[in-house]
């Protein structure tokens, strides 16, 4: 203390005028000033919700849900709880978010090659594509795509292709394995995911080998290969043991109202909020690839193609693994707002999560229910975040 | 030297902030609560109302011998209703411009009944919100707005009369189905809107039945139409009031049917205000005198114009006996007055809510009536019963 005091005398100029005494005094005002207004709010909210004797608390989340929940992945009874129902909608916007994002992505990236591509009309109709689906508000383009399929027949008078998918204005149903005695069905999933480890090691060392020894050594086909072996080898050790281990459930009209049950059913909401979510995130994803590819120098083009690589191999060896490095960062923001978006599933009939917690906040105290979703929605991104950011390590240039 | 000047600056301004919040939050004090009936006070009569002068503020009502705002109906020489102009059926706009329904004929019933003047009624338009506030202030004399009569709405809002209808929650499925009850649902797919009890009525159907229907939830009404429409779901659920004014924009109406089950209760009725024990005596007469008729088979057009032979018939019309006309103050014709304005039960239920209007089936539901009118003492499963005329 007795040195600081020296060593600001020493300047010769007041204290008060001191550069170094001011910015300090700015930081610790500030920071009381922040630290008052965050409590200031929090006591607020407090203060006001026992003063109106708002309830809240999670005791609710132990008793029975009791109300439907629309299309889910994960089997529910209206006999659960209202944790297990949240987990339920949880599981189904998860669901959506990784596959839109990963459909957005590969649509993303093929518009946005088209996009620099030297065809006048596929460069010209990619413009048109990201120009009209990022430039209408998502909200109006779900409800386009929620009337296109109400457009097509209702559920008796569907389509059936040879009695096993069933398309109508309700859904899309499939033939779908799924699992029969939990343990046999966990086993075999445990075996052939370890068999896709070892492809993916196979696959590796394989083109380790080709690059480092010039011989043709077919990493993919190895990998492939060594994946499948094993899944099916399990298989069959588990189906003499204990019987198979998938059955295939196959759908088919049920009850008086010829209601699809059984197999695979990717229901009329979810088709629209797809098609919403993915057109509208990939039109802003390849608007990001094309800026990634640009942004790779000209020259390494150019020597890429004076050493004779074909345009496509230029792309995937040269041009891609360096635009990488552009797109990841704002790619993982694009995945963030496909996720957030899928909140809005609740206009066209989607049980996500949202829609879900919406609705109980009808039995539960609804301050606990939007913690709940808040703190639900934001897990989600800040595990894509973590993941894009692996990722992103990697890529870049140590 | 810059850098500080822009710290200073910043400061200030958060400190402006954060006074400016802070006396903002210490100052405004919470309003009072007018929904408090012992504070009548706190509501003020519109001051641009023609007649302020004329209506009593809950206060002077209070303390104001009974009958006080007869009287006033009376002096003003019209009713002052509460209602609305936006819902087919019980308050809108017919193609000549003017106000009618349901909720519109029971006021002009009330007219007919104090002044003998179906036509001199004026309805104030209000929206849900404005419900309680506006009858509370005393400043109508009666609001029939498809109120639900509720416990708390009856202590803080005024006095629930008569209910004049049992809406509730209901389905709408298409006829080609060939259901004929909601219990038929049996793993259908039922579309319903978010955000009111609607879902967890639905819910509670379903789990008390067994009926595992798979409900399809949806943000608005109009989506759930759309869907409906197009056959993603089975049915649809919502009040049944709303299902018939919503039916009436499906394309083809009639190839749709509200089925007969109601799954909650909602009982509409209008209401007056508190303090005036004569003028509610009024209310709930006229009402009994708008059921009876349909009972006893007096409608607008066989009104009788002399006595009958059928005492209860005579007694209501008037020839015979009396049903409190002295009392409350009415004339010993009123009912006449009344059926001749507006016809009976019967005839306002058909002319807004019945074929005539948005075809909400009456027969077997809660609100066909609770005799026949030729055998009074059949059962006819209704629940539309009121107070005795003696």
């Amino acid at each position: 203390m007795a040195a600081i005091l020296q060593n600001l005398t020493y300047q010769g100029i007041p204290i008060w005028r001191h550069d170094q005494v001011i910015q300090w005094t700015a930081q610790v005002v500030s920071g009381f000033l922040v630290v008052f207004l965050v409590a200031w709010f929090f006591f607020n909210i407090v203060g006001a919700v026992d003063e109106r004797e708002i309830p809240y608390g999670f005791s609710f989340l132990e008793r029975a849900y009791q109300t439907p929940i629309g299309q889910h992945f994960l089997p529910y009874e209206t006999s659960d709880t209202f944790l297990y129902a949240f987990g339920v909608a949880a599981v189904n916007t998860i669901v959506v978010s990784i596959v839109g994002v990963i459909l957005a992505t590969l649509l993303g990236i093929f518009v946005g090659v088209c996009r620099l591509s030297g065809n006048w009309l596929v460069a010209k109709v990619a413009l048109f594509y990201v120009e009209f689906f990022r430039n209408v508000p998502l909200l109006i383009q779900l409800y386009f795509w929620f009337y296109i399929v109400l457009a097509l027949p209702p559920v008796r008078e569907g389509y059936a292709i040879a009695n096993r998918v069933y398309i109508n204005n309700a859904g899309v149903s499939m033939p779908f394995p799924f699992p029969d005695g939990a343990a046999a069905a966990l086993f075999w999933i445990a075996l052939a995911a370890a068999g896709i480890i070892a492809g993916a090691v196979v696959q590796r060392s394989l083109a380790q080998r080709e690059i480092t020894t010039g011989q043709p050594s077919y990493p993919l086909i190895g990998g492939f290969a060594t994946a499948i072996v094993v899944g099916a080898v399990a298989w069959v050790v588990i189906s003499l043991v204990a019987g198979a281990p998938l059955v295939v459930s196959q759908p088919g009209p049920q009850g008086a109202f010829g209601r699809i049950a059984g197999g695979f059913t990717v229901s009329g909401g979810l088709m629209a909020l797809l098609m919403g979510l993915i057109m509208y995130t990939s039109s802003f994803i390849a608007e990001i690839v094309r800026a990634g590819i640009q942004s790779v120098g000209r020259g390494q083009i150019e020597a890429s193609r004076a050493l004779g690589l074909s345009p496509m191999d230029t792309l995937r060896q040269v041009t891609f693994p360096q635009a990488l490095r552009v797109i990841v960062p704002p790619l993982i923001s694009q995945f963030l707002n496909l996720t957030k978006n899928s909140s809005l599933a609740g206009a066209i009939g989607f049980a996500d999560l949202t829609n879900v917690a919406k609705t109980m906040t009808q039995t539960a105290p609804a301050i606990s229910i939007f913690i709940l979703i808040m703190a639900a929605y934001l897990a989600m991104s800040l595990t894509y975040s973590l993941i894009g950011n692996l990722y992103n390590r990697r890529i870049r240039i140590a | 030297m810059a850098k500080t000047v822009k710290y200073i600056a910043g400061i200030a301004l958060l400190v402006t902030t954060v006074a400016l919040l802070a006396c903002g939050g210490e100052e405004t004090p919470a309003p009072a609560p007018i929904t408090d009936p012992t504070a009548p006070a706190a509501a003020t009569a519109m001051p641009e109302s023609p007649t302020e002068e004329a209506v009593p503020t809950p206060t002077e009502a209070m303390h104001m011998q009974a009958g006080s705002r007869l009287q006033t109906v009376m002096d003003r020489g019209n009713v002052i209703c509460a209602s609305r102009n936006d819902v087919p059926g019980y308050g809108f706009i017919d193609a000549s411009g003017a106000n009618v329904g349901f909720d519109i004929d029971l006021c002009r019933a009330l007219a007919a009944a104090v002044l003998n003047d179906p036509s001199a009624i004026e309805i104030r338009l209000i929206t849900a919100a404005e419900r309680g506030p506006t009858i509370q202030s005393g400043e109508v004399d009666m609001l029939v707005r498809t109120v639900t009569w509720t416990t708390s709405r009856d202590a803080q809002w005024g006095n629930y009369a008569q209910t004049m209808f049992y809406d509730g929650q209901g389905f709408m499925v298409n006829r080609s189905l060939g259901v004929d009850s909601a219990l038929d649902l049996q793993g259908a797919s039922v579309c319903v809107t978010q955000g009111t009890t609607t879902e967890l009525n639905l819910a509670d159907f379903s789990n008390q039945n067994g009926l595992n229907i798979e409900a399809l939830t949806f943000e608005d009404t109009a989506a759930v139409v759309a869907a409906y429409e197009s056959g993603q779901c089975d049915a649809f659920t919502n009040d049944r009031s709303q299902l018939a004014a919503l039916g009436t924009s499906l394309a083809d109406r009639d190839a749709h049917l509200i089925l007969p089950e109601t799954i909650s209760e909602e009982p509409l009725g209008p209401v007056v205000p508190h303090g005036d024990d004569q003028w509610f005596d009024i209310v709930k007469t006229v009402m009994s005198i708008l059921i009876y008729a349909e009972a006893y088979d007096v409608s607008s057009s066989n009104m009788p114009s002399a006595a009958t032979g059928e005492t209860k018939k005579d007694r209501l019309l008037g020839f015979e006996g009396s049903w409190g006309q002295e009392s409350l103050g009415l004339d010993q014709m009123a009912a006449q007055n009344v059926i001749r304005a507006v016809g009976n039960y019967g005839e306002i239920y058909e002319r807004n809510l019945g074929p005539s209007g948005i075809n909400l089936p009456r027969e077997n539901g809660r609100n066909a009536l609770w005799s026949d009118a030729s055998c009074s003492d059949c059962p006819k499963g209704g629940q539309i019963y009121a107070a005795p005329l003696r």
